[in-house]
């Protein structure tokens, strides 16, 4: 009796454990999310930085911890704190000649870069000073302008300019964001690779409004991060070769339409923290109150191919 | 072949076959769905009716009635109704509203707030603390959580109600609990009635078309424009175009705050909506990136929202004849009288403002800044418009129509508090070719001895040359670039005009009528300084960033474009007009100024005291 149904059995047991296998199969791939919807960075972990702070500063016997305060709170400019609490500060007035900034970077030789920032008011030099990069001389404190972008364009209906940069130790290279050409309706960012040696434009790539950006290296490569000015999402941009993809791909969405990522810190394996501000082209987000500001944890899981987010 | 074999054969055949159909088949099941990166457009609808509208809809006004019943038998606390509680929620109900703990925050400088209590329900493990939890083991526990609409605070108490007593109250400022059946069944009435949906949905909208979007999760932020309101965000779905109408209901004004149609994709879930952002992005593509033409009454004109100037009318005319070029209010200057040294330490920041110090006499110095109004978004203005533009009729003292305005409101987000400023520009357009330009000052400024300064800009269309004269017993041509000071002046044509603006051969033209608080308005007069100028390109044609000093009363910024040397006789002109109010926050005269007091619903009711300036201008005939 057996005998005779053995064909029969054997058969659904054959498609049996081939659908077994294929809808295992099939869910397996599912589970990482297609290159159209996220794109995959891979695991990364925090790199050791080759900055160095200002060598002044041990000449002023000025001892960690030291921190560079660009708040604009107490000190207009910058200033560097330092000491139990940051209590002892060093704030020439001459660092206030150039107004705001927004964002630094040290170099290997503690040189500080820094971009501008347009701060509560508009004065008739505010355009100007959008334009340009600034450089804090590591030996002798001395503040000056580093390199001026004759294409970048500050308005009464964008005053922003100049935003963010950050220092490539790579190759002694500076990328810059600057947003100034954006209106209402079209996204006309640049992000510019600039030799600093040369004070050459290596690269400049249009069509992207990055309100901040960083460098980070994973497993899949080099990335230029970039928070975006226009939308809550944080972008990446492969770097190959020195050269910066032209296209920016989304990694990761925040949850309120008003958050835009002002800060962006690869804090560990597989984590970044990220400061938001609601953020519209005009001098109102800067002077937001704190408690618009959020901080997440931004975690990627590399099991479910997903970030989480913690707001903090 | 025996059957068996050939029945093996089909199970085998066909099995393979659907699992590889199965393998090739996409994820979606052939259904059409919409993609995550597919854009449905974005179109958002701001209110248009008064709040009364919405506060005539019976679940509204029965709730506002109970409110002040309950205000009036001296209780803060709005209870459940029974049909939303179990007898248990009804025992936990009756303690919470003697206990001390849990009405500690329901008064304020005597007088009762407004609460709700918003749900009654047997306490889950998660929101006890562990006392709780080891009494309420054994016990019966019930949770309760009430929303104080004045301090936009969620208060959480534990009740044990075999021993009836209250175990624990949590308050959480600035967090929103889940709402009432009762508010969201009026949520729903708000959204089902306002004319706003019925006319984007095309048709009376039904409860059944109707999802309901709580506040999701439990104490969580708002999507209202004033984050300190509770709101909700019905939703009408439309699943056959895949996009929804979001109408989001403020709770605590009882109006629709705002309606958003969007797509059904995960990024437009109710989270992601805001008030402030959706009037950002309306006004933004309205009135800042085009231009909107009005006729009215004889009247036609296109009107904008500038960067930094305002709301600005452009092509006036009145019976086919043209009026005006331009006019628009450039800035505000805000000025504070102090006494003492001017602290020039450093930069000074008051309320997200620059101050600017300047030393004036006998020990007086006087601080304060330029406020630029402007489009909110790609602006440098630090008081943006709230809702777009608005047109409405325009009455006289008898209360009869006789004519219309054009008016945009703009506010520093958090008016009525100190140092906070609510501007209003408005076009007055009368049926008889009379307009007035004007200003509206709402406060509330940091305090007292204010000045204010509006800065009006003027260029009239006669034709490319154009005459100015001032009356002072006869009409006096001006010659060349000049100023005067309104406010000196004694002498008025027809008691009625100071200046009169015409054409080359004089035969059209306006009078020029200051306000002297004749316009039944409350006003205290302009008190104002005109200025007369040729017309220059990048003197205020575009837009223009602050003129001028906030604070140097000697001065109103304009003097820069005047030259006692420059012909205005015949040539294209520009009038410029700041009038200088001073405001008072005295009780009972108060003038520019704003306060919040409890009202008797124990609501948060914020009174204005508006001060009113700008000249009228009337056709001569």
């Amino acid at each position: 009796m057996l005998k005779k149904y053995l064909p029969i059995i054997i058969s659904l047991l054959v498609v049996s454990a081939v659908a077994f296998v294929v809808i295992n199969k099939k869910n397996s791939q599912t589970t990482e999310p297609k290159t159209e919807e996220k794109f995959i960075i891979g695991n990364f972990n925090k790199q050791k930085s080759c900055a160095r702070h200002p060598q002044f500063l041990k000449q002023l016997k000025v001892t960690q911890p030291i921190t560079i305060d660009l708040s604009q709170q107490q000190f207009k400019g910058l200033a560097f704190l330092w000491g139990k609490n940051f209590s002892k500060v060093i704030h020439p007035k001459a660092w206030e000649t150039y107004e705001h900034f927004s964002t630094y970077a040290l170099d290997e030789v503690g040189n500080a870069y820094l971009a501008p920032m347009p701060f509560i008011s508009i004065k008739p030099t505010t355009f100007n000073l959008q334009k340009n990069i600034y450089k804090l001389d590591s030996k002798t404190g001395k503040l000056g302008i580093f390199m001026n972008f004759d294409d970048v364009h500050p308005s009464a209906s964008n005053p922003y300019g100049i935003i963010s940069l950050v220092y490539d130790c790579d190759d002694q290279t500076l990328w810059v964001s600057a947003i100034d050409e954006s209106d209402y309706k079209s996204q006309k960012g640049v992000i510019y690779h600039v030799d600093v040696k040369s004070k050459r434009v290596l690269q400049r790539i249009e069509g992207f409004d990055a309100l901040t950006i960083t460098l980070l290296k994973s497993e899949k490569g080099k990335f230029l991060l970039a928070g975006s000015a226009r939308e809550n999402a944080l972008y990446a941009y492969a770097i190959e070769n020195k050269i910066l993809s032209k296209n920016a791909e989304k990694i990761l969405e925040l949850p309120s339409a008003q958050e835009h990522i002002r800060k962006i810190k690869v804090r560990g394996q597989n984590l970044l923290e990220l400061q938001t501000i609601p953020f519209s082209y005009t001098l109102i987000a800067q002077t937001s109150a704190s408690d618009e500001r959020n901080h997440y944890d931004a975690k990627w899981n590399k099991k479910i191919y997903k970030w989480t987010l913690t707001i903090k | 072949m025996s059957n068996e074999i050939k029945i093996s054969i089909g199970i085998l055949s066909v099995g393979l076959v659907a699992l590889v159909a199965y393998w090739f088949m996409g994820e979606e099941g052939g259904s059409k769905s919409l993609s995550t990166h597919e854009k449905v457009e974005e179109r958002i609808i701001l209110p248009q009716y008064s709040a009364q509208t919405y506060r005539d809809i019976p679940e509204v006004k029965a709730y506002l009635n109970d409110l002040k019943k309950v205000i009036e038998q001296g209780q803060a606390i709005l209870p459940l109704e029974r049909s939303e509680l179990d007898s248990n929620g009804v025992l936990a109900q009756d303690i919470l509203l003697k206990d001390k703990a849990f009405l500690k925050d329901t008064m304020q400088n005597g007088k009762l707030l407004h609460n709700d209590m918003m749900r009654i329900r047997p306490a889950i493990v998660s929101v006890l603390s562990a006392s709780s939890q080891t009494i309420c083991k054994t016990h019966t526990c019930y949770q309760a959580e009430k929303y104080n609409y004045v301090s936009n605070t969620t208060s959480r108490a534990v009740v044990d109600i075999e021993s009836k007593k209250v175990l624990e109250v949590t308050n959480h400022a600035g967090m929103q609990p889940d709402i009432s059946l009762r508010l969201t069944h009026i949520a729903q009435a708000i959204a089902l009635n306002a004319p706003e949906v019925a006319k984007e949905l095309k048709k009376t909208p039904r409860r059944q078309d109707m999802s309901m979007a709580n506040v999701r999760g439990a104490l969580q932020g708002s999507p209202c424009q004033n984050s300190e309101h509770l709101c909700v965000a019905p939703t009408f779905s439309d699943h056959e175009k895949e996009e929804a109408l979001w109408a989001i209901v403020d709770l605590t004004e009882m109006t629709l705050a705002a309606a958003k149609w969007a797509g059904l994709g995960k990024t437009t879930t109710p989270a992601c909506i805001s008030e402030r952002s959706l009037q950002n992005r309306y006004i933004m593509k309205n009135f800042c990136e085009k231009d909107t033409h009005l006729e009215q009454n004889g009247w036609k004109l296109d009107y904008r929202l500038t960067g930094s100037d305002g709301l600005e009318i452009i092509n006036v005319e009145f019976n086919g004849q043209k009026v005006l070029n331009t006019a628009k209010i450039v800035d505000w200057h805000v000025a504070y009288e102090g006494k003492g040294e001017a602290d020039e330490s450093g930069d000074v920041v008051m309320a997200g403002r620059q101050v600017e110090f300047v030393k004036g006499d006998e020990g007086k110095f006087f601080f304060g800044y330029n406020d630029a109004m402007g489009c909110p978004m790609f602006s440098t203005s630090v008081v943006l418009p709230f809702n777009g533009p608005l047109v409405k009729e325009l009455y006289d003292e008898q209360k009869r129509k006789v004519g219309f305005y054009l008016t945009q409101d703009f506010r520093n987000p958090k008016w009525p508090m100190a140092c906070n400023y609510r501007y209003e520009n408005r076009f007055e357009f009368f049926d008889d070719g009379s307009f007035r330009v004007v200003g509206v000052n709402k406060g509330r400024g940091c305090g007292e001895e204010a000045i204010y300064r509006p800065v009006m800009r003027m260029d009239m269309a006669f034709s490319d040359k154009e005459n100015f004269y001032k009356y002072d017993g006869f009409w006096k041509k001006w010659l060349t670039e000049q100023s005067d000071f309104q406010k000196d002046a004694k002498l008025y044509d027809q008691n009625r005009y100071l200046y009169k603006i015409t054409n080359e051969n004089e035969k059209k033209g306006y009078y020029i009528e200051p306000n002297r608080g004749q316009f039944h308005d409350d006003s205290r007069g302009d008190n104002a300084t005109l200025f007369i100028t040729k017309f220059k390109e990048g003197e205020g044609d575009k837009d223009l960033l602050t003129l001028g000093s906030c604070c140097n009363l000697e001065e109103d910024g304009v003097e820069r474009y005047v030259s006692k040397n420059e012909s205005i006789d015949g040539e294209n002109i520009v009038l410029w007009y700041v009038p200088r109010i001073k405001n008072d926050a005295r009780a009972g005269h108060e003038y520019c100024w704003a306060d919040t007091v409890i009202d008797s619903n124990g609501n948060i009711e914020v009174r204005t005291f508006p001060c009113v300036v700008g000249p009228k201008f009337v056709p001569i005939k």
